[in-house]
């Protein structure tokens, strides 16, 4: 009897962690999305879909919606395409090739909340690093973060910049796997290097290109960080990514209610990227063998 | 050797988990305030000398942040029960918790308080909510226009300047920002959310009726008043953007000297001397279209989630905190106005009225303050208004459509709430 | 192949510098005065740190880090490896499901689980404790479904070896599967570290209380209040940003091989 029990036993801890902090609370999240709370109330009114309602009436929501689409839109593309082109010229095992990799990874493993404080004052109107190297060009000051039209050009820069790392180093990995013969194949067939690039290794590295697409955009609309400490989705709401919005919603204003049918929209928009993710990056899988 | 390095590591681990519980027949009051800097100094003076009366009351203060975060701590704070026992409730977001059965409603021990008929009627006005008394008043304040003197004359314009309407305002934000613009001087510090409000009351509107509770946001006296000081950062460039993504900003460039107007709390009256000396000067709000100021501050609560005896406690100190001496002290140190009618014959007092140009310009105004309404959806109206300013001060979004809007989600949200 | 060229070498030396900069720049004004900094001049000074320190208490938010990201490790890896060897080893009704329960943590975003976490550990009392900040983080299914794999790698035969001599599952858990799985188990812990150590919306909604701040907490709050007079004081934010980030770095050097193959491990989610 114990014998059978055993398997569970070992492991039920995590399951229970499990069930009790992520399965239980997104049953608590569709619940709550359809009822009324503030936090003070003794009653949480059950209003049906009127959260959700609310939500696609409310201008900030679409505002969000669209601030995190631009985000990913051009801050995706570009990490891949820097992260590949970086990727290659790393590949050897040089003590060049080795520095250069670490100098670009490191950011990837520092606080967000760090780099956020650091490129604040990077980005900083009067005594910032930019407006410095500006001021040395004879360029005048430009209003980084406080400006609507700037603000998210400057969080797409500083999560390029800490995520980069990642993306390369998860291309190296793809790259070193390309059987070298292949090179040696096209070269020898008189390709140019760009030739080559294009032919060999793109199409031969579409796997991992997948897979850094795919999670680089579940990244992009769970960015929250670093708009917190930098912009707090200011100014007039150009950087206000989904996240913030929940957060904002839910821990300022304390509408439980459109905070988690938000919550809710999130959720069921990322499972389905998710689902994409694990049938495209199966299909590849399958290819490749 | 090892037992004692085992009672060590016992003692720290629990020293770090923060339960060392003393023991003692002392009641401690949780204290959440939103003072900082010289403010902070003045309160932990009063709270010292309320302690040195009362040895067995110990006040555990803390600075949470401004009104705003003080609100938002304390809604996050209920479900978690984690709510302090007294708290400082700025005036027009506390009727939210009265609503809810958050805050003890303390008349009863107002009444039995003979302090009741030592205060002012404005400052006991801005703790009644439904006829009951919630908050006891500590820091009343209006909003007063503030100046550099030094930013003005360099600028080329005469101390006596007028600057009673809009249009004065804006032609002096002008020439300061044309004359001394290079040396990174801007005219006038982008309006807080209190001089917002207090700028349209002057062009005789409001946000919310103070009678009816008709929400008056997208009113054309508000939605002018808007324009205006939405105009003077993004049109005029008079005003810093810096002080709108990040209010505190314009106060404190205007205290670095950088900027040569603020409108603001009188309760920034003691920073802006100690900063800015004898160049800083205070006037009277303007009057664009009629002569009105809001009534401003917090006073204090009490949690209806508190024991007894500890309710007992925090009502002894509010009490004392609204007292002739510590009203004093805090008039004296601060600038906000004195609420207790006993406190202009302090000594303390009677110096800073004689010694500090311009600390009763706000006191002067009370002749047309006036107190605010504090339904329950002020409190949502007040904490979301911060974006929408952004959006019309940066030059995002029309005003008036950004009004209308927001007029009629607030109504919404004041049906939802009435539910 | 040809051999390292110095002057590449040096140009890329540069290049990596100028990539990070902002960081290296930044820990350099840490050691200034906030007037000389303000000034333009040159002036090498602790005063920030001590007052980081003494003042604003980060010893404290270091010490809360270096508690919760540990505990997080430590049990985050205990439960994870308990299941890995569960699924890897035990064939039992309900496998693929259970097992599929854990792998669809994987793709279930964190934020869903923000507002019923935060009322859940209310209604439990262990908001602002370090409970509140440790539990919620064990709940993820990533490290066991890595090390099921890693502990699948290993050849059954050894376990088989164990039983016979009559060992218990738990004892071939700690004397086989463990020892053998240890480079994965490293590689795994400190990603789990790492990814504590910077983890911030959680902190933030869970803990009110300033003596339980983590050092994300901490640094954020400071820079936000702004504690110069009238201008921020950068000096003092970048030393608290320094402590924030060094003990990364330092562990960085050390370790950047087990961390680059731990995120590189990341690749099959």
């Amino acid at each position: 009897m114990l014998r059978r029990l055993t398997p569970y036993l070992f492991a039920l801890p995590l399951l229970g962690f499990i069930a009790v902090f992520t399965y239980l609370p997104i049953a608590q999240s569709i619940n709550l999305s359809f009822r009324e709370w503030d936090f003070l109330s003794p009653t949480k009114p059950f209003v049906g879909l009127d959260n959700y309602r609310l939500l696609f009436e409310n201008r900030a929501f679409w505002n969000s919606l669209y601030v995190t689409l631009l985000f990913a839109v051009i801050s995706v593309p570009l990490r891949l395409v820097l992260a590949l082109l970086i990727a290659q010229r790393l590949l050897r095992e040089t003590v060049i090739s080795r520095v250069m990799r670490g100098a670009i990874f490191l950011p990837s493993v520092t606080s967000t909340v760090a780099i956020g404080v650091v490129f604040s004052w990077v980005f900083s109107t009067d005594y910032g690093m930019m407006n410095g190297i500006l001021a040395g060009l004879g360029v005048g000051k430009v209003t980084w973060l406080q400006d609507p039209t700037i603000a998210l050009w400057v969080l797409i820069f500083v999560n390029t910049w800490k995520q980069l790392g990642y993306d390369v180093i998860i291309y190296i990995a793809g790259l070193q796997a390309i059987p070298p013969e292949l090179y040696d194949a096209a070269a020898v067939d008189g390709g140019a290097k760009r030739h080559v690039f294009r032919r060999v290794t793109v199409p031969l590295v579409m796997p991992t290109t997948y897979f850094l697409l795919m999670i680089s955009v579940i990244e992009a609309f769970q960015v929250f960080t670093i708009v917190d400490v930098m912009t707090q989705g200011g100014p007039a709401g150009a950087t206000d990514m989904l996240v913030n919005m929940l957060y904002r919603v839910g821990f300022n204003l304390f509408d439980i209610g459109l905070g988690s049918a938000l919550a809710v929209i999130l959720f069921v928009f990322l499972i389905a990227l998710a689902f994409l993710k694990s049938r495209i990056i199966g299909r590849k899988v399958h290819y490749e063998a | 050797m090892i037992a004692k390095f085992k009672a060590t590591t016992a003692a720290t681990l629990l020293a770090l988990l923060g339960h060392t519980a003393m023991a003692s027949a002392e009641v401690t009051v949780e204290f959440w305030h939103s003072f900082g800097g010289s403010s902070g100094e003045a309160l932990a003076q009063i709270i010292e000398s309320f302690e040195a009366a009362n040895p067995d009351i110990k006040i555990d203060a803390q600075e949470i942040g401004n009104y705003e975060d003080i609100v938002t701590k304390l809604q996050a704070a209920i479900p978690a029960q984690r709510a302090p026992d007294a708290v400082i409730m700025e005036v027009t977001r506390y009727g939210l918790f009265a609503d809810r059965g958050v805050l003890k409603d303390l008349t009863a021990y107002v009444d039995a308080d003979p302090l009741k008929d030592d205060l002012y009627d404005y400052a006991r006005e801005v703790g009644i909510y439904e006829g009951k008394n919630y908050i006891v008043p500590f820091n009343s304040s209006t909003p007063v226009l503030y100046f550099n003197k030094a930013i003005f004359t360099e600028a080329g314009l005469p101390l006596d300047t007028p600057l009673k309407t809009y249009d004065d305002l804006l032609s002096a934000a002008q020439q300061i920002t044309a004359k001394l613009g290079e040396s990174g001087i801007t005219g006038i510090a982008a309006p807080g959310q209190f001089a917002r409000w207090g700028l349209i009351m002057d062009n005789d509107s409001d946000l919310i009726d103070s009678v009816s509770g008709d929400i008056l946001i997208d009113a054309p006296g508000t939605v002018e008043a808007y324009e205006f000081m939405a105009s003077l950062v993004h049109e005029h460039k008079v005003a810093s953007p810096d002080g709108v993504t990040k209010e505190n900003n314009g106060r404190d460039a205007f205290l670095a000297g950088k900027v040569g107007m603020m409108i603001n709390s009188t309760g920034n009256y003691g920073s802006a001397a100690s900063s800015l000396g004898d160049n800083l000067a205070v006037l009277p709000m303007p009057c664009n279209k009629v002569c009105s100021v809001p009534i401003g501050g917090a006073g204090i609560g009490i949690l209806t989630t508190s024991e007894k005896e500890v309710q007992d406690a925090a009502y002894k100190f509010i009490s004392y905190a609204a007292s002739p001496e510590s009203n004093a002290l805090w008039f004296a140190a601060t600038g906000y106005m004195p609420i207790n009618k006993k406190t202009p014959q302090e000594q303390v007092a009677v110096t800073a009225l004689a010694e500090q140009p311009g600390i009763d310009v706000a006191i002067n105004q009370l002749g047309f303050a006036r107190g605010r309404p504090r339904p329950p959806v002020v409190t949502w109206m007040r904490a979301s208004e911060y974006d929408l300013w952004q959006a019309m001060a940066l030059g995002q979004r029309d005003v008036s459509e950004v009004l209308s809007e927001f007029a009629e989600s607030t109504r919404a949200e004041a049906e939802r709430l009435k539910k | 192949m040809k051999p390292e060229n110095p002057l590449l070498a040096l140009a890329a030396l540069a290049a990596g510098l100028l990539f990070l900069s902002p960081v290296i720049y930044s820990i350099w004004m840490s050691f200034q005065t906030v007037d000389a900094y303000y000034a333009g001049r040159l002036d090498f000074t602790l005063s920030n740190y001590q007052l980081a320190i003494g003042q604003y208490n980060f010893t404290r938010y270091l010490l809360n880090s270096v508690l919760v990201s540990g505990a997080v490790t430590v049990i985050g890896l205990g439960v994870a490896i308990c299941a890995a060897f569960a699924f890897a080893r035990f064939e039992f009704r309900g496998n693929n499901l259970l097992f599929g329960a854990v792998v669809a943590t994987l793709m279930i975003p964190s934020h869903i689980t923000l507002i019923p976490n935060y009322l859940t550990l209310a209604k439990a009392g262990l908001l602002d404790t370090y409970a509140g900040l440790i539990l919620p983080a064990i709940a993820n299914g990533f490290a066991a479904f890595f090390l099921r794999q890693y502990i699948r790698g290993i050849p059954r035969a050894l376990d088989e070896a164990a039983y016979m001599d009559g060992a218990s599952p738990l004892v071939v858990l700690w004397r086989v599967i463990i020892p053998l799985s240890k480079p994965a188990i490293l590689s795994m812990g400190l990603y789990i570290f790492i990814s504590e150590w910077n983890n911030y919306i959680w902190p933030l909604v869970a803990v009110g209380r300033e003596d339980l701040y983590t050092l994300q907490i901490g640094l954020a709050r400071l820079y936000r209040v702004n504690p110069g007079e009238d201008v921020i004081n950068w000096p003092l934010v970048m030393a608290a940003s320094t402590i924030t980030i060094l003990p990364v770095l330092l562990g960085f050097v050390f370790v950047e091989r087990h961390l680059v193959r731990g995120m590189m491990m990341g690749a099959v989610k």
